[in-house]
């Protein structure tokens, strides 16, 4: 057997533990490497430091636990710009499985922002319904959640004062990590009641959005753990995300190399099959 | 530390080390968590969904506030079980057919409209731009807007049609347009896997940070414990699966 037959036929665990260690060795001993921002994730970032104090800013939190990696970093770095520049916040999800994180990212940094519940935020929960939730909204938002996730009604919160409908909201973001996200905000949201859309994704569904962006549909897109770790550079305070771009980027380096030694080996082993053919 | 936390990081972390034990191979550590991550999330979907729908939307505001036309809803709705019953099977089609109508109805034109129109729109770019009553063409490659990449979005968008145009075989000049959508086609694909590669790399980071974070004084050192925990057990059932005599052959 050559070399290149016996490395094509390596055991996948040692691949397994390659990856890794790759991952394991930056976060132990972080080097820091340099993350330049996109114009995609500024897009999102320069809308909300344009809106003035107390304007209306509704997150909906459209994934579950099994994308908490990517979008919870998102989350919580959007937030903290939005306590910071004193906005008025109004949480909510599309996802049911997703309803008990979503509460506990806003209520946690909340409290580290030293916001109070009812006054300067809400979080909403989940209403049945998908994407006609929106509509629903669009109409009536207290017909549409009568209640908090608290079981407060909506109608007596201070937070609240003024919005009747999205089209009384100021910008809406939709971290998604599927189809009842950032497409049902535009297509049934923005499309019809007229409000800014910005969106934040999981990296997978991220290429799909982007004709979405440069057509304008929505003003901003944070994609993935990058694009989370760009939102905490620009507002100035490093998370999880950023803590994990090292990581990321030596795991990159690993699969380019692992892609171009198994491309070597291939065209090494079908080099020999000829040679051996014309023998 | 609280309890629940505390409790909540050695169950995060045992089932976080029970999943990657697939990496050896199937074993039962792996089927445990598999079949718990499936029976939780679907009890936690019903529950919420109960808590949410029934008692919030249906219960309290018909009982406590006496908003009695939600019967109207939920009689459609309940036609759906009707399915159940064979010989009334067929009062499940209005409530389906309600769904149908209303969800097409909302749907097909916003879809239209936002999906096919805006994104014709957006590809119909100018090609060279008029500045100061003069033509001019812009190269720049990162400028979404720039008119190369107006050209390059179009020649895109036509190649790749022609790939998928079956009704004729793909000789000369249409062979060149198809094979150039291919190679569009390709440079997405390319796009698309490398974003999905970067996505699952930031899942296995998310654990293993939680995972590191888990290592601490604070939490018990749970992940330190289970990991030889977890070791432990797949070494012991590696050893009694190598005892176990073979299957006999046919």
């Amino acid at each position: 057997m050559s070399f290149a037959e016996r490395m094509l036929q390596i055991d996948r665990r040692i691949i397994f533990l390659v990856i890794g260690l790759c991952t394991l060795i930056p976060l132990f001993y972080p080097v820091g490497l340099a993350i330049k921002v996109g114009p995609e994730v500024r897009g999102v970032y320069n809308y909300i430091e344009s809106l003035p104090e107390g304007s209306v800013f509704l997150l909906s939190l459209d994934f579950d636990p099994a994308s908490k990696p990517e979008l919870y970093p998102q989350a919580v770095a959007l937030l903290r710009h939005a306590f910071k520049k004193n906005l008025r916040v109004i949480g909510m999800t599309l996802w049911l499985p997703g309803t008990g994180m979503a509460n506990e990212v806003i209520t946690r940094v909340a409290e580290e922002m030293g916001k109070e519940a009812g006054k300067d935020y809400v979080f909403l929960g989940w209403s049945p319904g998908g994407s006609s939730v929106i509509i629903n909204m669009g109409q009536d938002l207290y017909k549409a959640f009568p209640t908090d996730y608290n079981n407060q009604p909506t109608k007596d919160l201070a937070v609240l004062k003024d919005v009747k409908t999205l089209r009384d909201v100021s910008y809406v973001v939709s971290l998604a990590a599927g189809s009842t996200g950032i497409e049902s905000w535009y297509v049934f949201g923005k499309d019809k009641y007229k409000f800014e859309l910005g969106g934040g994704c999981t990296g997978v569904i991220a290429p799909g959005l982007y004709p979405l962006l440069r057509s304008g549909q929505i003003n901003g897109l944070i994609g993935g753990l990058r694009g989370a770790a760009e939102y905490e550079v620009l507002i100035g305070q490093k998370g999880r995300a950023v803590a994990g771009m090292d990581a990321q980027s030596a795991t990159h380096v690993a699969i380019i190399i692992l892609v171009m030694l198994c491309n070597t080996f291939y065209l090494m082993l079908r080099k020999g099959q000829r040679r051996a053919g014309q023998a | 530390m609280p309890f629940d936390i505390l409790f909540g990081a050695w169950v995060a972390t045992g089932l976080t080390l029970f999943i990657f034990t697939f990496l050896y191979k199937d074993n039962p550590l792996f089927k445990l968590a598999e079949h718990l991550y499936v029976g939780v999330s679907v009890g936690y979907t019903i529950v919420k969904a109960y808590d949410t729908v029934v008692i919030r939307l249906i219960y309290e505001p018909m009982v406590k506030q006496g908003d009695w036309s939600l019967l109207i809803p939920l009689g459609i709705g309940s036609l759906m079980l009707a399915r159940y019953v064979p010989k009334a099977t067929w009062l499940s089609r209005i409530a389906f057919a309600f769904i149908v109508g209303v969800g097409s109805g909302l749907a097909i034109p916003r879809v239209i409209s936002s999906f096919i129109l805006k994104q014709v729109e957006d590809t119909v770019r100018p090609l060279v731009s008029i500045v100061g009553g003069s033509p001019s063409f812009t190269f720049s490659l990162l400028d979404p807007a720039s008119n190369l990449n107006a050209v390059i979005l179009l020649v895109g968008v036509v190649s790749v049609l022609f790939y998928f145009f079956f009704s004729i075989e793909h000789h000369g000049p249409v062979r060149i347009a198809a094979h150039t959508g291919i190679i569009f086609l390709m440079i997405a694909f390319g796009a698309a896997f490398g974003y999905t590669v970067m996505a699952r790399m930031s899942l296995l980071i998310g654990r293993l940070t939680d995972l590191i974070e888990y290592a601490e004084p604070r939490y018990g050192r749970a992940s330190l414990w289970l990991i030889a925990a977890t070791v432990a057990l797949l070494a012991a059932w590696s050893v009694k699966q190598r005892r176990q005599p073979a299957p006999p052959t046919e």
